[in-house]
Parts: structure tokens; sequence; C-alpha cells
């Protein structure tokens, strides 16, 4: 097998810079998804005949389950918080009042609420956790759960396998991997990142489209020189770098020629009507065109809410400057999550896609259940809530509970770990099963002893 | 319960492995020796009670910095029940960690086990506290040093710890190991060392502040006979070094790459841009044995290659409007230009700069001191651009695989708290005060320091907090001190890495001591060189280029392709984002226009990265944010490859009137001269035979009959394309 690596170095918080052995395995010159293919069956490591596809809403910036998705009403006015608890359509959930809509979809989603891990609690751990089941160690770059699903299964058809919308996570403050690359499975592996805002109205996928000045013949006539070119300097193959290019041309290629993919992406095609319903925001319409990437084929898409904690209206309600207030969560972002969520669920629902669409909405770590003095909350990764949806998952029901404060797991524990593996579970991926790791050594899907949360199904 | 060390080939003095009763200390000190068990056990490491917040209300410093505070925490806190003097037994830092009692973190260490003596042995003291006149840590060092062994074979490692008391210590059993390259060896928490693979690595040991490394080795299981070293060219000493490191390593040299290849590689990575043809033709009739020498001799009295190092070193020194004015980003552009037109040694180049004062739009240096304004800022940065050093870690708690201190680390930064500037007719003046402390009260991340600290260099001597002397000026000093080897280092892997691809230590600017250079000696010698010939940074570049070792062909051979570090070959790379925008304007004769700059201004001339291209942002140019290698990304991306075949850059220039494929569409000559004026301007190489027949039919019409003029052009368009999208083209090799 041809090893792969990019010089490249990772720093982590725990001070060690390590090599970063971005290696993949067998990524032939052309041609990556053909191969995958073949691997995927020699692992065992995937069921075939497992169509879910996944959309996981990243809520960058960590929301406080105690204002959103695990109110305690009883607990002192400090830990409580400015929200009240409204019914659902489930008799005996409750959520918060910023989420008006959600609370007519119980039915649809199941509350987890006793999520946790054990690590530091900055952003960016919880990014890697979170999306790779893992904190990054020991030199190596987990992969996303959606990379790990793209490498197993191949993109259905001529569009990408795993979407990022609408750009990747940036500065959180730790200056460490975000657990949102393919990581040691290889770049060919990362999500395709939109790389531009939806809800700009002159909104179109960056050169997706030859342009008019150069007609379908021209555009296969230079295709076809290029490689006559491009076979000259032997030496080539030795170069990860060079594989790297020859594979994003493939890719490109592939994608500008299908005509799924293009429509896929026009939210022309969505009327005023329904953008309303989203919310014309960056969040609302990525979530809308996460929907038509799921139709239209791409099997995992992460939609970034965020981008960044700083100087913008997040989660990350520490209380002052340059982060948010906590009152943000009532005029701005219940809101903007409610419409894009609940819209998201609906249409899904209506379409008869929900059965087999799973979607996740969580952040990176819950918040501290005392109310800071600056009127806000720290960050809290011993406990907080996520939402599942789809996929198999049984709505109308709370899985696992916090203390009485929000502070701890009182009840079925669950770490962000098993997390991963059960959405890696719900995707048809064998856990037991291993990935080759750094120089081919092979490591398992998830670590040992972690398992999936069998409650939510 | 240890694992005895195996017979390691070649291990002639293995030392035994550390036994489970090691003697304990004659007097167990809290700093030296109750600290590092619990570093060593994970209690007070970031995701235990080492987190910010501690774990379930129980608080360390992380990895123990602070000894004090632990000790109060340890001793007076959770009503003195977490240490018992009168039954040491019943201490909570004994009945949690052994699992005598619940403990969320689980069982770290075994009743009786050498762990719980220490801390037994302490507590039963009578808890002696952490004291001023306690011995301090000195340095650490590890036995073997440096070892070659076969896949499989495993090494027990010892380390002694030497103290300020003149004590030495084994303290193999509470260091800290860390592989630097798994794939090669593992290490396990006693420091047996495991080799999984070929090549080598270095094992990082930490005990306390202190850190060094061992180097281990396993040959690639190749067989290269020793004539081929022997017949191998050098040309300089870099030759002798680097052929001694492959024979060691079992990897063949490859042969000198030809004239045609040499030319491009060393116009672009000399200067930043591709040769002309004639450029080209010229070389390659020159019949002279000295020719590369001369070549590389003019190279570097272009004007191309004082626009190259001077975006170079803007790159390391944060040039950018983001926090100046443009005209002030001119001023610090142009110093550096200067600086490089005129071969400024790079210890004078330094100084100046931190030395610099007055206005901010006449003396371009000072420029420095207003995108770091604090003296945080400024020893985080300074230290990464002149010392390839990250204090960063040092601001918060001591660096965990570092010997730099949080007091290390603020010491540092004192020494730029009298730099001062204030407003004056638009623009700044900067300036030093001859007073005034780095504040460690409130709002600082360190608040246990308290006071300032005596402004100190990195291992340097400090000078006394009242001194009225110039602190820049003792700074500048100091660093450009013959005895400071890691100020040429940094430059000199810089250098380096610019033209063999991968810096002597990787990254480029990551000179910590735990990540050892590919070729020690080598590196060693290339910076005594320079520091030898005056910190002349063109010398340099002309010992590198003429050297065999960067002439070695990029091709490899089944007995070197695994290398990618130890230069048996020529590493191939993506060219750097302004030089492939450039090479499109030099091909096509088409200038990139950027707003705010006269047409023809080169990527590569601008002074400033926040300069609009969707083309440069696409393909990595860095934003200049932090001073980091990494900010410049060189991997090819799907984002790339779509600009280049749909988006507007290449297109228009292709497209573009009056340009070079305007020029060769119309011209009478015919197709074969097209192909090679194009081959040999972007390529700097004619076609092959087969590239010929290829792209002459897809010049010719149907049937072979000549195009009508229109379709010829558009045909000329898209081999050039082909070419200027081809790996060929995007990669220097």
């Amino acid at each position: 097998m041809i090893r792969l690596d990019a010089d490249r170095c990772v720093h982590f918080c725990d001070g060690l810079t390590r090599r970063d052995f971005l290696h993949a395995g067998t990524i032939g010159v052309l041609g990556l998804t053909l191969s995958d293919l073949f691997r995927l069956k020699a692992y065992g490591a995937v069921e075939e005949d497992n169509d879910v596809n996944v959309i996981m809403l990243f809520l960058v910036g960590a929301p406080s389950q105690l204002d959103t998705w695990d109110m305690k009403p009883d607990a002192p006015a400090e830990v409580r918080g400015p929200y009240k608890p409204i019914p659902t359509n489930v008799p005996g959930i409750q959520i918060s009042e910023v989420f008006p809509r959600m609370a007519k979809h119980a039915d649809k989603y199941a509350l987890l609420r006793s999520v946790y891990y054990s690590g530091v609690a900055v952003h960016d751990a919880g990014h890697q956790v979170m999306q790779t089941g893992r904190l990054f160690q020991a030199g190596f770059e987990y992969p996303h759960v959606g990379s790990v699903l793209g490498f197993l299964k191949g993109p259905k058809g001529d569009v990408p396998a795993h979407v990022l919308l609408p750009r990747p996570i940036g500065n959180t403050g730790g200056n460490m991997p975000h657990g949102q690359t393919a990581g040691f499975l290889g770049k060919p592996h990362d999500p395709f990142v939109l790389n531009a805002d939806p809800s700009d109205p002159s909104f179109k996928v960056p050169d997706l489209l030859p342009p008019d000045y150069i007609s379908a013949l021209r555009a296969d006539r230079r295709r076809s020189l290029r490689p006559v070119v491009d076979g000259a300097v032997k030496g080539f193959e030795a170069s990860p770098q060079a594989r790297l290019l020859d594979s994003s041309f493939h890719e490109a290629y592939n994608l500008i020629s299908s005509v799924r993919a293009r429509e896929a992406f026009e939210l022309g095609k969505e009327t005023d009507k329904v953008k309303d319903r989203y919310g014309r925001n960056r969040f609302g319409m990525s979530c809308l065109l996460a929907r038509r990437l799921i139709e239209a084929g791409v099997r995992f898409v992460t939609v970034n809410m965020f981008e960044t904690v700083f100087n913008e209206i997040t989660w990350d309600i520490h209380g002052s400057a340059p982060f948010s207030p906590i009152s943000c969560y009532g005029d701005l972002l219940g809101p903007m999550f409610d419409n894009a969520y609940s819209s998201l669920l609906e249409d899904l629902h209506d379409r008869g896609m929900l059965e087999n669409t799973l979607v996740l909405a969580m952040g990176e770590f819950g918040r501290t259940p005392k109310v800071n003095p600056a009127g806000g909350r720290d960050h809290w990764p011993q406990c907080w809530t996520i939402v599942w949806a789809g996929g198999g998952v049984k709505g109308g029901q709370v899985v696992g509970a916090s203390d009485e404060i929000g502070a701890y797991p009182k009840d079925r524990p669950a770490s962000a770990s098993s997390v991963a593996a059960t959405v890696l579970r719900a995707i048809g991926v064998n856990l037991e099963a291993d990935l080759p790791g750094p120089q081919n050594r092979p490591l398992r899907v998830v670590d040992h002893g972690v398992e999936p949360i069998k409650e939510l199904f | 319960m240890l694992c005895a060390a195996a017979g390691a080939s070649g291990a002639d003095t293995t030392p035994p492995a550390p036994t489970s009763l090691a003697p304990l200390p004659a007097h167990v000190s809290f700093r030296n020796h109750v600290i590092p068990v619990m570093t060593k056990m994970g209690c007070n490491s970031g995701a235990c009670h080492g987190a910010a917040a501690g774990k379930n209300g129980f608080k360390l410093t992380l990895r123990g910095y602070d000894p004090e505070t632990d000790y109060v925490t340890l001793t007076r806190q959770a009503a003195g029940r977490r240490t018992n003097p009168l039954e040491p037994a019943r201490s909570l830092i004994l009945l949690k960690p052994t699992r005598t009692i619940p403990h969320m973190g689980g069982r770290r260490f075994e009743v009786g086990s050498p762990e719980y003596r220490v801390i037994a042995a302490w507590i039963a003291a009578g808890m002696p506290p952490p004291t001023e006149a306690d011995a301090r840590i000195r340095s650490v060092e590890v036995t073997p040093a440096r070892r070659v062994l076969a896949e499989g074979d495993e090494l027990q490692l010892a380390v002694k710890a030497r103290f300020s008391d003149g004590t030495v210590e084994d303290v193999t059993r509470w260091a800290r190991y860390t592989s630097g390259d798994e794939t090669v060896a593992e290490v396990g928490d006693t420091g047996l060392v495991k080799m999984q693979g070929y090549g080598e690595t270095a094992i990082n040991v930490s005990y306390l502040s202190q850190v060094a490394p061992a180097r281990v080795a396993v040959p690639f299981p190749l067989s290269v006979p020793a004539e081929v070293y022997a017949q191998a060219e050098r040309r300089n000493f870099i030759d002798d070094l680097v052929l001694a490191k492959l024979q060691q390593l079992h990897f063949a040299p490859a042969g000198l790459c030809t004239d045609a290849e040499f030319v491009r590689r060393a116009f672009l990575d000399a200067a930043g841009i591709l040769p002309r043809p004639e450029d080209v033709d010229r070389f390659g009739a020159d019949t002279s044995a000295a020719k590369r020498e001369r070549l590389v001799d003019a190279l570097l009295e272009r004007p191309e290659f004082v626009d190259y190092w001077a975006y170079k070193w803007s790159d390391v020194l944060l040039v950018s409007s983001r926090k100046l004015s443009r005209k002030s980003a001119q001023a610090f552009y142009d110093w550096i230009r200067e600086g490089v037109a005129a071969n400024k040694p790079w210890d004078a180049f330094a100084r100046e700069l931190t030395t610099a004062a007055g206005r901010s739009d006449e003396q371009g240096a000072v420029n420095y001191f207003l995108i770091h304004r604090s003296p945080i800022d400024l020893a985080e940065s300074y230290t990464q651009a002149f010392l390839g050093l990250t204090l960063t870690c040092a601001r918060c708690h001591n660096h965990p695989l570092e010997k730099w201190t949080q007091r290390d680390y603020y010491g540092f930064a004192n020494l730029f708290a009298r730099v001062a500037h204030k407003s004056e007719g638009g623009s700044f003046v900067v300036y030093s005060t001859p007073a005034g402390d780095l504040n460690l009260g409130q709002g600082s991340s360190s608040p246990r320091i308290g006071k300032p600290l005596p402004p100190r260099p990195l291992d340097g001597k400090p000078l006394p907090l009242g001194a009225a002397q110039d602190r820049r000026e003792y700074v500048a000093r100091w660093l450009t001190a013959a005895d400071n080897t890691l100020f040429a280092r940094a430059v000199v892997n810089r250098v380096w890495g610019n033209f063999l691809g991968r810096g002597l230590v990787n990254p480029v600017d990551d000179l910590r001591s735990t990540n050892p250079a590919s070729n020690d000696e080598l590196f060693a010698a290339v910076a005594r060189d320079f520091v030898a010939h005056g910190y002349d940074v063109k010398r340099l570049i002309r010992t590198i280029m003429t050297s065999a070792t960067y002439q070695r062909s990029s091709q490899t051979s089944a007995l070197n392709i695994d290398d990618d570090r130890y230069y048996s070959h020529y590493l191939i790379r993506r060219l750097p984002a302004e030089v492939i925008l450039d090479a499109f304007s030099q091909v096509t004769g088409v200038p990139e226009k950027f707003e705010g700059y006269p047409l023809g201004t080169r990527a590569l001339q601008l002074p400033d990265t926040r300069v609009k291209s969707y083309f440069l942002t696409a393909f990595g140019r860095p934003e200049r944010l932090v001073t980091s290698a990494a900010e410049r990304q060189q991997d090819p991306t799907l984002a790339q490859a779509l600009h280049v075949i749909n988006g507007d850059t290449l297109n228009r220039k292709l497209m573009a009137e009056g340009g070079t494929i305007d020029r060769l569409a119309a011209a009478a000559a015919g197709d074969a001269a097209v192909v090679r004026a194009l081959y040999l301007s972007a390529l700097s190489r004619e076609p092959t035979p087969a590239e010929d027949a290829a792209l002459l039919k897809a010049l010719a019409g149907p049937e072979g009959a000549p195009a009508a003029p229109s379709n010829r052009r558009l045909a000329v368009e898209d081999v050039a394309w082909a070419l200027l999208t081809s790996k060929e083209f995007l990669f220097n090799h």
C-alpha cells in the first residue's frame, strides 16, 4: 500500500506538538471511489443495505442545557436562568420557551440529557470529541464520522459523500484541530466544503459551473489534453501532494459534470415561502440546502451554525464581550434554530425521508449550572443535552437524565464517544471493524468498550 | 510488573529496567518528588484535577507548575482530609487513587507501590512544604541517547535527574515518555521503547520542567552497496553529512537532475519566477563546468530574488495593513526589502528590528512594534520568528514538553515592557521609556506571580528591575550573541526548507528541543558555517544551491522511495500561491491586476496580504495573523481544481487579447512552433515526441486540415490550459 502523508504539524492543547500522520491507505492515482468500494467490502465494515443518511447540525459555541432542552424550573434562580419551560406535544416532555415550533414536534425527536466528556473544557476539544468520538492524541487526527462513512461507502453516484456547510469552524480559541476533516484517512476523504454563504442573494458554489465562454466541447478537449502533458515527469507518483492534486481534479470533474449536484445546490428552486419557513439566515438556508443535498444523494451533511465564538452572537453565552449574553437565546438564536430545525423535520417527515435521515443537533459541551457574575454561563463538559431525530430514532422520549441542577448525569451517562458510536451504528458501520490507521496499522472505528446508545432506537 | 528489556540488537549497554521497588529518596521533597509522582500518574493533567475547573472540587495546577498552590490545596483545603499526617494511609490522596474508596478517575496506583510510598513518606514526614531553598532541577539525562536497532527490538531507557545541589537521582520510573513518531517507535510508561517500523524518531523524556530526547532508529530493509555512497557526487560539506545519514538508514542517493530541471528549479526556489525560454536555451548551450554555480550567482543578483525573499520575511514578520495603515505597511515592507537587497547580515537585520525607534512612516522597522503592541504578543511572536520557539503554553502554565516555565515566560515578556508608541501627525512614533514593567496583577492569567519579574532573556542573565539600561538593546545583544545557537538555526532552517522542500527540523519554525532535526550533524554544520561567515544569507543560499544534495533528481527509486526527510532525492512540492499566479501571468503575458497597485505588479511584489485575490486565498496565501509557517497552505484542494477549471483567473488570461496566446495563435510559424514555445515558457523543456504528436493533433482542424483562425485560437488556448494545470507546471520538481 502507498503511504500518503502531509507535512503538517498539529498542536495539541496538552502542549505536545506531534507529527501529523495524514496517511491514507490505498489512494490510487485516479478512481479513488472505486478502490474505496473494494476496500469496504474487504473490511466488512459496513452494512450494504443500510441507507441511513445524516444531517449533523453543529451548534458551535455550545448551547446551555438549562436554557434549552433540560429545564430545571424548580432549581434556585441562579441555576434555572431567565427562561421558562413549555409543554410539548408529548405529555411529560418540556423544553424551553425559546423553541415554540420545536415543541410541536417532540414526537419526532429524542432528547439525550446525560452527555459528557472527560477532557478540557475548550471549544476545540469538544468539537473533536463530538465529531470524531475521540480527543486527539498520540499524533493522530481522527476522522469526522461523516468522513468515516464516506471512506467506507464512497459517494452515491456523482455527488460527494460528505458535505460541510457553509464553512469550516475557524478560530474558537484553542488553536487545535476541530475534527471536521478525514484526519488519518487522508485528505481525499475530507468533506466537500461549500465556502459560500447560502443566504447571500447571489449565492452560488464557487466555480462549480463552467463559464459561458468555454463550450462543453472545449471543456472536454481540455480535460483530455491534461493527461497528455501530465504523464511526462516520473517521480510524481511518490509524492503525496501530487496524488492529492490528481484526486482533487478527479473530484472536481465529477462534481462539475453532475447534474444532480448542480441542481442540489440551486436554492433558487425553492419557493420564497419555504425559505421564509427555514429563516433567511446562514443557518436556515444551510439547513434547507442540507435537505436538498440529502435528496440528491449526499450521505452526510455537517452544518456549522457558526464559525467562531468571538465578536458574533453565538451559543457561547459567557455574558461579556467578545462573547454573547444569555438574552440572545430568547431574541435571536432560539428563533433561528427553532425555525430551521422545525422546518427541516417537517420537510423530511412530509417527504418520507425522516425514517432514513438521522438529524442530530448538538453543541460541543454544556454550560455551567450556575449563572456567572456577568449573567452568563461558562463551559461545562460534565453534562448536557443533545437532540436526535429520524434515522430509526424513537421520538417522543427522553434518554438519560441530569441531576437536579443539570450539573452531572444522574441516569444513563452517555460519553461523547458513545454519541459518535451511535451515529456510526445508525448508518450501518460495524463498530468492531478496523480502519487503516497511520502506516496501515489497523485502528478500530471506535475504541474498545465504547457502545452505542441503544435506548434511542 | 515491568517487562524486562528484551535483548535489543547491538544493545551492549542496555541499562536495567527500573525495579518496582526502586529505593525511595532519602528525603522526600514535595517539589521534587511528590509533584512528579502526581504528574506521572496523571492526577494534575488537563483531563483530571489539572483542568481549569478542577474535578469534583479538587483542583491542582496543570502538571504541577505551581507547587506552592498545590501544597495549600493538598494540606489545607477540604478540611485537611486530603492529607492526614497522623494516619497517612487515611489521606484522601492515598485512598482515592488506590481506589480504596470510590474514585471517578479509577485506580491510578496500588497500595504499597513506589508511588504510594513516596506520597506516604512525605505525609509521614510531616508534609514539609516547598521552600525557596529546595534544590532545583538542572537537567535530565537519558541513556542511551541514541541507538540504531532492528524492527521489533525493545530498549529500556534510563533517566537521571541532576539538581542544583549536585544530587543525581534515577527518575526512570517517574519521567514521562512520548514518541515523536509512533509508527517508528512506541514507548511505554516505564520507558520501554518498542521499535515498530523503519525510520528514526526521538523519544521525548520529561521530568519536572526539564526535557531531553533519546534518538532511536531502524534502518530500512534495503541493501545499498557501499560504492554507491563512495561514488556519489559531492560538492561541499552538506553532501558528506547527507550521504552519511543516508548510509546509516540504507537509502540510496538519486543522481543529479538534468540542466533543464536545474534551471527551472533554481529560478523557482531562489526567485519565485520561471526561467524564460532564452534563459533555458542559454543555460543549455553553456558548456563550462561551473555553469550551475554561475547560474546561482546570477540568480542571486536578480531583482526578483529580492522580491521573493522580502516576501518571505514579510510572512515571518506579519507585514499587513490589518493593524497598520497602508503607508506604514509599505514602510515596513520597504525596510525589509532594502535589507534583502543589501544582503544585510541576519544578525544586523534582527538587531535593527529589535531596537527600532522613530516614526512609523519613516523608520519602517518600528512597525513591528505596532503590529505587536503588548509585551505578551511580542514575546510570543518574536521568539517564534527568530528562534523557532513556541512559548505560548507557558503563558498559563509551565510548558508541558519544554523546559520553559511560566516565570521564564513573564521574565522574557518584561523585556518588552518599555516599548511605547504615541500618535503624531498622522503616524505613530515608537520609542523606549526609561521605566515601567509588565504588570502581572489584574487580568493576568498568572496571579500567583503577582509582582513584576526581572526582565530575563531565555536562558540568559536577568537585568535588575530598576536598571536604566535599554531593555531592547539587551534583548538584541542576547539574541544575536554567538552562543545563542537557536538564532542562526532558526533562519538556516527556514532557508533550508525553502530549497529542500522540508526543514531539517519540521515544521520549519518548531525548533523545540523535543523536535530534533532529521540530521543533527548536518543542521549543526550548516548553522556553524552560517555564523562563521557573518550571518550572510546570500552565502547560505549559495552553499545550499551549489551542493549536490540540492541538485539531486526528484526521480525516486526502490532504494529511496520511502525517504521523505533525509534528502536522498529532491522533494517535489506544489508551488506557493503567489508563484503560480505570477507564472500564469508570465506565460500568458497577461499581468494580474491587484486593486490599489499599478498593473504589472506581481503577486510576489505585494507588500500586503490583505490585497484581495480569490486565487491567492484558495491556493493558501497566509493571512499573516500569527507567526507560524503553518499559516501557508501548500496542499492541493478541490476548490483549487475547480478554480483553475472554471474560475476566472487562468481562463481570462488565456483568452485575453494581446497576450502570448493571441500572438502564438496568429503567428505563421506553424503548430509545432506553438507547442514548442509553450513548453519552453511553461515547463522549460522541449515536448516529447508523444506529447508533440497528441498536441499537434489537437491543434489541427478536422481531418488534419488547417483550422479556421478563430478555432485555432481556441485550440491554442486549450493546449496552453493543459500545460498550465499539469502537475509538472504546478509543482517544482
